[in-house]
């Protein structure tokens, strides 16, 4: 009887020390840094950590890759627990976090570490974070939509032309409608749903008017007839065809898709690739809707000022050496870095490399951008080939995005 | 003293799981359906509207989404669950065939893919059935888009749930067939019974309780369906595949702002209607079988 009663008693102790593993408590002397890099970006900055770390700093920097890092920042916000000292978010979430009090301002970090200002970064990776007049956010880089190009494709049916003003338009790709060979296309449809929301700027259009949703507007139909045309006339890859590998194996001009892929499309033997902005239905503007990923701190009474004070030497020491993320093919936000001959070297340094170039990288900050985001990334694929009702699926995507906002407003109260 | 408390240190760490992992996030998950929540804020109570938006309110999102989500979930249910009962019932009968070689090794074979996980599962498939690249354009001259077509969306589904969870009931089966004694089957063939008439009179009679369990409990799993249809055609073509545990999930936890009330809601909603459909099913099948 006494063997039992131990053995169950370990299987008891096991259980309770595994539950208790299940929350670690953060370290005084650690700055705990949460990011959703999941992919090989993550890696990257694995190394940007290590790096930092190798300057012994103070306090030392645990770069934690979380899986659906949102999901956890809700749930250790709404307990008050292991909540991280510092995190990256996404540009789109900024006016979502600061509307429930839920982000920290910069602005001690900012009066401790003068270099971390405006002028030392991309205006609009800046401004993403600053909510009226509250800078809530630094930025670590831009990542656009970006339009990879066949070269020698290009100059098989002769339109290299297309690229001189770098704004390929829709009406310049139609000319090709008759003239592909068989199994070859101009465009794929990688990311369209970025696609689509450039030509609402490439419109002079928005996806809001005076804060309300404008999903079912002229200019979002505009865009869509528009799109549509390549699609209609062939140009397209297949709906449901891998146009990213279709690209890859040499049968499509144009690829758009992010910055961030440069690195698998350069690794494909025989492509002679460039890149480009994403075309436009506008011989007169070119959009690249774009996105950022930001430093943020959530609202912890438990961060001590000494942390905050080593996150400011992080993020000057970011400031003054991310060329590493530059190899993750992102647009890196420090001008300090961009600026410099090495940067030259990697294939999205193009989207900065000149004013216009750099205005052309369109952040949304709209407050509801993510749920309108999401209603064209469910309807644009089929929009675009016509297999639904261009009106109709305006108006459902119209009250997809209201319907959205209106659960959320009456419990988003503060 | 001790002999009282020993058998409840054996329960306990799985009463304490239960509890944890299971009995307090199901009674909160119904608290959060009565309310309005964005996981971050304070749950605001609003008693019964969410249920009524997403069951009366026509025109609402959440309506269409919990119609369309839940008929294809049905559909799945009542494409994929026939499937995993019947392969795996007649496989597991021909490998207790007396002249079926290497019996162990052929039960590994097809019990190995329920062990490979979902995403891994989905991108062999996505090859296999890519228009480019895949086995089934290249060598077998098929020129569908399988993920943007249907039905090919759905048998691309069906293929990789099948392949996926058939072992598992597998295993039960023979091991339920093992137990059936051997002498019924001598004196079924001494009396003139054939391979049809034995396999219904007495291997089906036999192993009544293991086929309501994995019928009842692979009914309950499909019914949770998320992974195949999410990595296997995204919900597409025209949301045709878009399951209700996808709806919830992007409600909950997707873009922008949670819905987790809302998403809460059609979850209850959802396991209502699993808890109604495996009582039936075990109710009928019970009656049936004494």
């Amino acid at each position: 009887m006494k063997k039992p009663f131990i053995h169950a008693l370990i299987l008891c102790f096991t259980l309770m020390t595994v539950l208790s593993a299940c929350s670690s408590g953060n370290s005084s002397k650690t700055i705990t840094f949460w990011t959703p890099l999941t992919g090989e970006d993550g890696a990257f900055m694995d190394q940007l950590v290590k790096n930092y770390n190798a300057t012994n700093p103070e306090i030392k920097v645990k770069h934690v890759v979380t899986a659906d890092m949102y999901t956890k920042i809700s749930t250790v916000l709404s307990t008050g627990k292991d909540i991280p000292d510092l995190a990256i978010i996404h540009a789109d979430r900024v006016p979502g976090f600061v509307k429930q009090g839920k982000l920290e301002a910069m602005t001690g970090i900012m009066a401790a570490q003068p270099e971390l200002k405006e002028e030392n970064y991309l205006p609009q990776a800046w401004n993403t974070g600053n909510i009226d007049g509250v800078q809530y956010t630094v930025p670590l880089d831009i990542h656009s939509n970006a339009m990879y190009v066949n070269k020698d494709l290009l100059a098989k049916y002769g339109v290299e032309h297309w690229l001189d003003d770098n704004n390929v338009t829709v009406d310049e790709m139609l000319e090709l409608q008759g003239k592909m060979e068989e199994g070859q296309y101009v465009v794929n449809d990688a990311l369209i749903g970025w696609v689509m929301l450039a030509q609402i700027q490439n419109l002079g259009g928005d996806i809001q008017v005076d804060g309300k949703p404008a999903v079912d507007s002229d200019v979002f139909r505009q865009a869509y007839t528009s799109v549509k045309k390549i699609a209609d006339a062939g140009l397209m890859t297949p709906f449901g065809e891998d146009g990213f590998l279709m690209f890859q194996s040499g049968n499509v001009l144009f690829s758009t898709d992010g910055t961030w892929s440069s690195t698998a499309h350069a690794a494909v033997e025989g492509l002679n690739l460039g890149v480009t902005n994403i075309y436009s239905v506008s011989p007169d503007k070119f959009t690249n809707r774009s996105s950022s990923h930001l430093f943020a701190m959530f609202e912890n009474e438990k961060r001590a000022d000494e942390k905050e004070a080593g996150i400011g030497q992080f993020l000057e020491f970011i400031r003054q050496n991310s060329m590493e993320w530059a190899k993750a093919g992102q647009i890196v936000a420090s001008k300090q870095v961009i600026e410099s001959p090495e940067y030259k070297n990697y294939m999205q340094s193009f989207f900065t490399s000149n004013d216009v170039q750099t205005q052309s990288l369109y952040i949304y900050t709209y407050e509801h951008y993510p749920y309108i985001q999401e209603a064209v990334d469910t309807y644009t694929a089929d929009l675009i080939r016509g297999n639904i009702d261009l009106d109709e699926t305006l108006a459902t995507m119209q009250k997809f995005v209201e319907d959205k906002i209106a659960e959320n407003e009456s419990s988003g109260a503060k | 003293m001790k002999k009282a408390i020993t058998p409840y240190l054996f329960v306990g760490p799985h009463l304490i799981l239960f509890i944890v992992f299971i009995l307090l996030p199901t009674i909160y998950g119904i608290y959060a359906s009565f309310t309005q929540w964005n996981l971050m804020n304070d749950p605001q109570w609003v008693g019964l509207a969410n249920y009524k938006t997403i069951l009366f309110d026509t025109e609402s999102t959440f309506h269409t989404q919990f119609l369309n989500g839940l008929k294809n979930t049905l559909l799945f249910v009542l494409l994929s669950v026939p499937l995993l009962i019947v392969l795996p019932l007649m496989a597991a009968v021909a490998l207790q065939h007396k002249y079926v070689r290497a019996k162990g090794l052929m039960q590994s074979i097809l019990y190995v893919p329920g062990l490979i996980s979902i995403s891994a599962a989905a991108l062999i498939w996505l090859l296999i059935f890519n228009k480019q690249l895949g086995v089934t354009n290249n060598i077998f001259g098929s020129e569908a888009a399988w993920q943007a077509t249907q039905p090919y969306a759905w048998i691309i589904i069906i293929v990789m749930t099948i392949w996926g969870g058939l072992g598992g009931n597998l295993i039960i089966y023979r091991a339920s067939l093992a137990g059936v004694a051997r002498d019924l089957y001598e004196a079924a063939e001494i009396d003139g019974a054939g391979s049809y008439r034995k396999f219904f009179s007495i291997t089906l009679p036999s192993i009544n309780f293991p086929l309501i369990y994995t019928f009842v409990m692979t009914t309950a799993g499909a019914f949770n369906v998320f992974g195949q249809p999410l990595m296997m055609t995204d919900g597409g073509p025209r949301q045709s595949t878009h399951v209700l545990m996808m709806y919830i999930r992007s409600l909950a936890f997707g873009h922008g702002e949670s819905i987790a009330g809302m998403a809460s809601a059609m979850a209850v909603l959802l396991g209502i209607v699993i808890l109604i459909i495996s009582a039936l099913q075990y109710y009928v099948m019970n009656r049936s079988a004494r």
